[in-house]
């Protein structure tokens, strides 16, 4: 019980301007052979760096509800969402409409025109209008998610 | 040239960017334990909200709760800050921070020709990576661009960027600037310029130099001259000195009489104190504790009294502080009297690498071990927010309703804080 707990706690940290990396023993003074490994030692993989483009513009949000649920974006995943990153058309963005947070995809047509896309056939398309407060608040450039946590039963 | 780049109502904004909702409400920001307002946004200054109104009183002249009230949430500001001050690292040639929400950037070698397009481009990138809105002055010395800063801020046409590149334009800015606002005129040399019928920055500015000199010291006429063009503050010696005091004081929001109460709050300051050291690798020699009465209740009785103890080696483990600290309270401690405040503070500060140590009652191991307990502490209390992991005598006993049970609370209070929304994984929600 006791171990679960201090994993969740490591789990929630969220720095994003540090780098993760396996560290190696680089230098100092080594008596013997130098390893022969040695010249590999820099190829380690950093999540951060991979999927943090912008470390000051990005923030990480949870999702809640289901209107992206099609795509397979479901409540508890995780978004990386990068505020440095120009909407496009059909980018997964974090929108701000009338003082509400929302996840849709953008749809950007002729005229200026915008439809916020849901991927839920329960939910229709908002298409914003004259008079909306409406900003892209961030594009989600990840979505990552656990495949342990089972959410639907599948067979 | 130099810059400075100022945060708009920064604790506002901070609390706004994960709230749209409240882009346009008039919000406030309270004060450690929620004493009083630390921060209005436009609206709220616009209502007439004044910095440092009692939060019981916010709520007495405004009660219809059209007003929404944040305690502080300083891990969702420090965190918002140091993403600030990392783009301006990455766009400015050189970047010294003065505070949470202002730095001052050295624009040396960066050409005038465009530097204005440069500035409204900096500060929309800005807005558009952190959702915060910044306010950027350029001239040519830092008390000028400071004024800049304030028109930038003051006046939408500027697009957030004002630049004070010639003779005209720092006279145009100085004429209408009031003295009294200008970036080091206290106000006691304020109250001495109206005196003397000067009241505007261009005023003061064109005071003979030899009399600023005599009357207002080094001080004041480095201001001089900083607002006649000439850079001479320097900030590079001011912003790395390491405190000789540190303190940790508060008012208590009611008044208190026992000895356990202020006790915990005591144990909180001395904690605060030695994280404060820790942070700039030091350790100290000394640290006093000072209770004071309600001086504003004059029926009541008065007492104030502090004591001091003589650390044998200098320290900075939460253990000792609190320990010696709650000593000290004990010996200083009076019944009844109603107390409003009380402070620790700690003197004798030197670098935690010079120690010396006592010859007799020096324990190398177990100032190892209370040094790792102390790591392990800041790096939680980092990690998940300040006050996570305290010490017993940091919190409050409450007994559960049928007296059984202890439940052991924080004595810090902040009822209205928001979530850790940049720190904290899953606390920024979207649907």
């Amino acid at each position: 019980m006791r171990v679960k707990q201090m994993r969740t706690l490591i789990l929630y940290k969220s720095h994003v301007s540090v780098r993760l990396a396996l560290p190696y023993a680089d230098g100092g003074v080594q008596a013997g052979f130098p390893s022969p490994a040695q010249d590999y030692l820099s190829e380690t993989i950093d999540l951060n760096h991979e999927l943090i483009e912008h470390p000051s513009a990005t923030f990480y949000a949870r999702v809640v509800g289901d209107s992206m649920i099609e795509e397979g974006i479901a409540e508890g995943d995780l978004l990386v969402v990068d505020r440095a990153l120009e909407p496009e058309h059909g980018d997964l963005a974090v929108c701000c409409l009338n003082g509400e947070f929302t996840l849709k995809r953008l749809r950007l047509l002729d005229g200026n025109r915008v439809m916020l896309m849901p991927s839920n056939r329960r939910y229709r398309p908002i298409e914003i209008c004259e008079g909306d407060d409406f900003r892209v608040w961030g594009v989600v450039a990840y979505t990552i998610k656990s495949n342990r946590r089972r959410r639907t039963r599948l067979w | 040239m130099v810059g400075l780049v100022d945060c708009d109502n920064f604790f506002c904004s901070c609390e706004r960017v994960f709230r749209p909702d409240l882009a346009r409400v008039p919000l406030v920001v309270l004060s450690n334990n929620d004493g009083c307002v630390v921060a209005r946004s436009a609206e709220a200054k616009k209502m007439g909200v004044r910095e440092g109104l009692p939060y019981y009183q916010l709520l007495e002249q405004f009660p219809d709760g059209k007003i929404v009230a944040f305690s502080s949430n300083y891990t969702l500001y420090g965190d918002l800050s140091a993403r600030i001050m990392q783009i301006l690292r990455d766009e400015a040639p050189d970047v010294i921070q003065y505070s949470i929400d202002e730095a001052f950037l050295v624009l040396d070698g960066v050409g005038e020709d465009g530097l204005k397009q440069w500035g409204e481009r900096l500060c929309a990138k800005v807005l558009r990576y952190t959702g915060m809105p910044v306010s950027l002055g350029i001239a040519p010395s830092k008390t000028l661009a400071k004024v800049a800063s304030r028109y930038a801020k003051k006046y939408p046409g500027y697009r957030k960027c004002c630049l004070m590149a010639n003779e005209t334009q720092r006279r145009k800015a100085l004429e209408s600037f009031p003295v009294e606002d200008v970036w080091g005129i206290g106000r006691r040399i304020s109250a001495s310029l109206q005196m003397q019928g000067v009241t505007t920055a261009l005023q003061f500015a064109s005071l003979p130099k030899d009399m600023v000199r005599k009357r207002y010291h080094v001080t004041g006429e480095q201001t001089w001259r900083e607002l006649n063009g000439e850079d001479v503050i320097r900030l590079e010696c001011m912003s790395d000195t390491k405190k000789k005091t540190i303190m940790t004081s508060r008012s208590f929001p009611g008044m208190l009489t026992e000895m356990a109460d202020l006790g915990t709050h005591v144990a909180n300051y001395a904690a605060r104190c030695a994280v404060k050291l820790r942070r700039q690798q030091s350790v100290c020699e000394m640290v006093t504790v000072f209770i004071q009465s309600n001086h504003f209740r004059e029926d009541l009785l008065q007492y104030d009294a502090s004591a001091s103890h003589t650390f044998a080696t200098a320290t900075a483990t939460t253990g000792e502080l609190v320990n010696a600290s709650l000593r000290l309270l004990e010996k200083i401690y009076r019944q009844g009297i109603y107390y409003k405040r009380a402070g620790v503070m700690v003197s004798g500060v030197g670098s935690a690498l010079a120690l010396q140590p006592d010859l007799f009652e020096f324990n190398p191991a177990e100032r190892a071990k209370q040094m790792n307990v102390c790591a392990a502490l800041d790096s939680i209390n980092g990690r998940m927010g300040a006050d996570t992991v305290v010490l017993g005598a940091q919190q409050y006993r409450q007994k559960s309703a049928d007296g059984k049970s202890v439940k052991f609370v924080n004595a810090i209070r902040r009822a209205l804080k928001s979530p850790d929304y940049t720190t904290v994984l899953g606390s920024f929600e979207v649907c």
